[in-house]
């Protein structure tokens, strides 16, 4: 015979199986330090390309004008600046991820301690 | 509304049996209206201007995730701006990338905001897509309706100083760079959009989470006011240029399509809310249970016209042998009553 309870609590966990277990096994495959210090670092890099970026852009944006500056100004009060900024962004940047991937490894082990128990219920309900 | 109900519920129905060729279908028809608007508005590269094209993205976009036409999307206006000049290309470049880096990694799943955005933005309905994200989404749905008014932004600044970059010369990159730079950054209306959105998209968020009754129609209505709120504001105070007709228009689209949303992902009947308290050694328990409005599918009754003796009956695993009748009895449902039917099998 069909056993309703045991098809339907299947079917819930086929379904979280197919669209969010993924990522949550992932996440929850790492101890929360490590987590959280691998996304940080992801942040880091991509903060430090993103800044790379639009320095670039803004020295282009004003090329001209820096080259003929460029025998008069002052490049190490300019790099301590640009430095100064970068260190804003990164700082900025990187405790905004912490944030979030706390807050995404608490959900996803919150997700998958549920899984795991129903996965217990399913075994007791094949050996009951 | 037990006609409303019981139409959604063979709407559900039907995308439940056909799933597999609906969201093709769909995804075929946002491709297509996404990579047509491209082509109308930007269309400098008369190469990929064309319907063929446009036909064979939208097609690959059936099949790809929601992530893939957005790339793809990508890569067609990065096309258009290179054909008109290649500093606008670089900006667009340093843009989207930016954006990747930064921004699309706290959303990745919210892709078809990003697309919808531009979009409705193009069509000068700006409103639509924040309240139904805030419903269907989270607070990082704000991250993605965000990034999607800055690719509005980028294009439509793009398309207006796109005559006079064709009149510069090739010399003149600086000047280019700056133009475009200007059209995006010197834009005090993208700053009021993005704002606007994005607390509509997070205050419809938290409103919906509330546990209040009728919070979704609360969050819609809230997200609505919400945003003309700011977006007025934000014209009053940055002379933004935003149509007041637009805005109100859209709203209440928005709106309207927020209450469409609830019907088909929420209803609930609060009419029938059940308050319960209970404790076990750890907790007392204060639940209030809201049922969801359903309505109970019409019941086929079929009509047999063969008699019950008549009928020929073949042997099942329940039925029994009784030995007072010398025959094997089997039950039956009919008209809501059951039936011992006696009868001869073939192989017995």
């Amino acid at each position: 015979m069909i056993n309703e309870d045991r098809v339907i609590l299947m079917t819930k966990m086929a379904s979280y199986e197919e669209h969010e277990a993924k990522e949550n096994m992932a996440i929850g495959r790492y101890f929360r330090s490590d987590y959280i210090a691998i996304q940080v670092l992801k942040a880091v890099i991509s903060v430090t390309i993103a800044f790379a970026v639009i320095f670039a852009i803004f020295l282009f944006y004003d090329f001209e004008k820096y080259m003929q500056d460029i025998y008069e100004m002052d490049i190490l009060s300019f790099a301590k600046n640009i430095l100064k900024y970068y260190i804003v962004a990164v700082v900025v940047y990187a405790g905004i991820c912490y944030g979030v991937c706390t807050y995404r490894y608490i959900k996803a082990r919150k997700s998958l301690k549920l899984y795991y128990q129903n996965l217990k219920k399913l075994d007791k309900m094949y050996t009951e | 509304m037990t006609e409303l109900l019981e139409i959604r519920d063979r709407i559900k129905g039907i995308f439940a049996s056909y799933e597999v060729f609906i969201l093709p279908v769909v995804k075929f028809l946002l491709g297509l209206v996404c990579f047509g608007m491209l082509n109308s508005k930007l269309g400098y590269m008369t190469r990929i201007n064309n319907i063929a094209v446009v036909l064979i993205l939208a097609l690959l976009c059936s099949f790809l995730p929601p992530v893939g036409m957005v790339l793809l999307a990508a890569l067609i206006s990065l096309l258009h701006l290179y054909a008109l000049s290649l500093e606008a290309a670089i900006i667009g470049f340093a843009v989207y990338l930016v954006m990747f880096l930064l921004f699309f990694r706290f959303a990745p799943k919210d892709s078809v905001a990003v697309i919808l955005t531009p979009i409705t933005c193009a069509l000068g309905l700006p409103c639509i897509v924040p309240i139904s994200a805030g419903l269907l989404g989270g607070p990082s749905s704000a991250v993605s309706v965000g990034c999607g008014v800055m690719v509005y932004i980028l294009l439509h600044g793009i398309t207006q100083s796109a005559p006079t970059i064709n009149g510069m010369e090739d010399s003149e990159a600086t000047a280019k760079v700056r133009l475009v730079v200007d059209s995006l950054l010197g834009n005090k209306q993208m700053i009021v959009m993005i704002a606007a959105f994005a607390i509509t998209v997070i205050v419809a968020y938290l409103v919906r989470r509330m546990a209040i009754d009728y919070s979704w129609t609360i969050a819609i209505i809230a997200g609505a006011l919400v945003d003309i709120i700011i977006l007025l504001v934000g014209d009053l105070m940055y002379d933004t240029n935003i149509s007041f007709l637009s805005i109100i228009i859209s709203s209440l689209l928005g709106a309207l399509i927020g209450k469409l949303v609830e019907f088909f992902r929420f209803g609930l009947d609060y009419n029938r809310t059940e308050k319960v308290q209970f404790e076990d050694d750890e907790y007392y328990y204060y639940v209030k249970a809201v049922p969801k409005l359903s309505v109970v599918g019409g019941e086929k009754t079929v009509k047999r016209i063969n008699t019950a003796k008549s009928r020929k009956r073949t042997r099942y695993e329940d039925d029994y042998y009784d030995r007072g009748r010398g025959t094997y009895v089997g039950r039956y449902e009919e008209d809501d009553e059951y039936y011992d039917d006696a009868y001869e099998d073939d192989e017995y």
